[in-house]
């Protein structure tokens, strides 16, 4: 046994002429149970390699057995062993064989499935208040927007960029709008996918990522940004509003406004759901408390960008074919209830199976 | 106990990764160690040039049509839209099938896990990977497709916000970027290791007394272990007799020893060592190096 090697007395000669066999523990306990690291390794590969599927049924019910057998034996190893290189291989079996049992076990369809049937309209409807507040800031805004602009339409250039204005401004006339904007012609297949791109990667992301991001600054900048697109809105329409188009004009933007709106306001609501976790923080620290809920807004910030797709192809493909007023708002009005609905009631039930 | 062989670990290759501990859902702590900020560009741009390589691949019928009917826009919109869809299908598809791995983080050696040791879920990897759109992808097609003459504030507030995404990594403790903040994930660093043979001696030939064993402690240990794992090679045998030298000095050993028995007097002084430390570390008393101050003995 190696407990000879433990006495301080010198080892008597007659021992020290022959040689003595020496037994570990550690080596002894190694011995016992390679066979089953080595399994358990061949097993893991053949996952790594080529998925779960790999795997015979018998050999499916060995991996979680052989698992937790070599978990066990990493603690003892911790205990007994010094070999390094025996330590460092059992951390990393371990760690392996744990990816491979607690791995995900869905395909890419059922995934995303799950994302889009529960986990978004879920976060969605958990921040209903932060969407109602971004929503009340766009409503202030608008009807800021329009109060000041019916009774000086200087304030429309004031409020609307002129990148974005785009000509329309307090010269123009009634039919200026009526023919080159509202009703203007659908002007073909390229030019209509060319706004479809314009928008993605223009000023609307711009602004749902800055409501967004602004959350980081507790949330207030959030809220103005909504209150000034509220403005640009609202002297839009006075603008309108002054030369009898009102009707026609909430008609054209409906079609696409409704989801565009919507997605600028989840951009605020999920700025404002960080601003919460920054400001009120709970037990957390703060930086828990955003890794904790950050998700959600994570969630909503995704959903509003799929809308801002949406928004962008009604605009870019629908808006301008569809020339007739009831036409465009039945379409808007569809997408209101589509989202409201989708939000609203998808994946209740298994909410409430989950709870 | 286990902090030996990292400390022998940082000792040898000069650096030590930063490492972790989660718990399993057994109960057992288990270290990971982070990947690198270099390794996660390789298998980030890895993975970029697949992607981008495959939407080419779909959209190259397209590109001719586009082509005739001289219709850029219709060219540049389908391609950002197909862009969209593959990238994202191609992340999440791989993470889910590959068990937290992308081509490009398999061939690295990179695997994404809970940050908290339970099972990585697929609603995380559908989030982690949805985000990198919010975090980079539609910020970077802003700055590209907007016509760089006037720079206005958003341009400023879009670079801001790519600069703000990208020093993400750097400033947190665990190297989480935006997405991995968001689903709950963090990146780890997961190289095969392969078991090598016992280096423990059957037999002695030589023998050693207990003061000579309590010379040194688990770190020199586990760097001698190290060096007699070395492949066999003029530079290692040069090495081994100067440790064993030195070895001799430290724990006053003066019988003759022929030169070619040097390995096997440092396998047999690896293999009492060991016996000794793994005993006294069974009773209480580990030694960490030959710093510690020696048990008063029983």
């Amino acid at each position: 046994m190696s407990t000879i090697l433990a006495t301080d007395t010198p080892i008597p000669p007659e021992k020290t002429a022959g040689r003595s066999e020496l037994v570990l523990k550690s080596s002894e306990f190694r011995k016992g149970r390679e066979a089953s690291w080595r399994d358990l390794e061949t097993l893991i590969e053949r996952v790594e390699r080529r998925g779960a599927g790999a795997l015979s049924l018998e050999e499916l019910q060995r991996l979680p057995i052989l698992y937790r057998a070599a978990l066990s034996s990493l603690s003892v190893a911790r205990s007994i062993a010094l070999d390094r290189n025996l330590l460092l291989y059992l951390e990393n079996l371990a760690l392996r064989a744990f990816l491979c049992v607690y791995g995900p076990r869905l395909d890419v369809r059922a995934g995303i499935g799950g994302f889009f049937a529960r986990d978004l309209p879920a976060a969605v409807r958990g921040a209903r208040w932060h969407i109602l507040i971004a929503a009340l800031c766009v409503i202030v805004g608008v009807a800021a927007g329009f109060l000041l602009a019916v009774q000086d339409e200087s304030w429309v250039s004031t409020f609307v960029p002129s990148g974005l204005a785009g000509g329309r401004g307090p010269s123009s006339t009634r039919a200026d709008l009526y023919d080159k904007e509202i009703f203007a012609p659908w002007p073909g297949f390229a030019a209509s996918f060319g706004v479809f791109a314009n928008v993605l990667f223009s000023h609307n992301t711009a602004v749902g990522l800055l409501a967004f991001g602004l959350g980081l600054a507790a949330g207030v900048p959030s809220a103005m940004l909504m209150v000034y697109q509220g403005l640009t809105l609202g002297s839009f329409l006075a603008l309108h509003y002054s030369r009898d188009l009102t009707v026609d004009f909430l008609g054209w933007i409906s079609i696409h406004g409704v989801t565009e709106l919507t997605a600028i306001v989840l951009f605020a609501a999920a700025g404002l759901l960080i601003a919460e976790q920054l400001l009120f923080p709970g037990r957390y620290s703060r930086i828990e408390s955003l890794a904790l809920h950050g998700r959600q807004a994570g969630y909503i910030a995704v959903g509003a960008v799929l809308m801002l797709f949406v928004a962008a192809f009604l605009e870019g493909g629908c808006r301008q074919l569809v020339a007739s007023t009831p036409g465009r708002f039945a379409i808007g009005f569809a997408t209101g209830v589509f989202w409201f609905g989708y939000f609203g009631f998808a994946g209740r039930g298994a909410d409430d199976a989950r709870a | 106990m286990t902090l030996a062989h990292e400390r022998a670990t940082e000792f040898l290759e000069g650096s030590r990764r930063q490492q972790r501990t989660i718990v399993t859902p057994e109960g057992v702590p288990v270290t990971v160690e982070l990947a690198d900020h270099g390794e996660r560009l390789t298998a980030f741009t890895i993975d970029v040039v697949i992607w981008f390589l495959l939407t080419i691949a779909v959209y190259l019928p397209l590109f001719f049509v586009a082509l005739r009917k001289d219709a850029a826009l219709i060219a540049l919109s389908i391609v950002l839209f197909i862009g969209f869809v593959v990238r994202n299908l191609y992340f999440i598809h791989f993470e889910l099938a590959w068990r937290g791995a992308t081509p490009g983080k398999r061939i690295v050696g990179l695997r994404v896990i809970d940050r908290r040791g339970g099972p990585l879920l697929p609603s995380a990897i559908v989030a982690r990977n949805l985000t990198r759109e919010v975090e980079a992808f539609i910020p970077l097609g802003l700055l590209l497709t907007w016509s760089g003459t006037n720079p206005n504030w958003e341009h400023l507030f879009v670079a801001i916000w790519l600069l703000f995404f990208a020093a993400l990594p750097f400033v947190n403790r665990d190297r989480m970027r935006g997405g991995d903040l968001i689903g709950g994930t963090m990146v780890i660093a997961l190289p095969k290791r392969v078991l090598s043979g016992d280096l423990v001696e059957r037999e002695a030939t030589y023998v050693f007394t207990a003061q000579q064993l309590r010379a040194y402690g688990a770190f020199e240990l586990q760097v001698l272990e190290e060096l007699l794992r070395r492949p066999k090679s003029l530079e290692t045998s040069k090495l081994l007799a100067e440790v064993c030298e030195k070895i001799q000095h430290k724990i006053g050993w003066t019988a003759p020893l022929p030169p070619r028995d040097t390995e096997l007097f440092l396998r047999e002084f690896y293999t009492a060592q060991r016996a000794f430390l793994e005993r006294e570390q069974l009773f209480g008393k580990p030694r960490a190096d030959k710093y510690e101050a020696a048990q008063p003995h029983a």
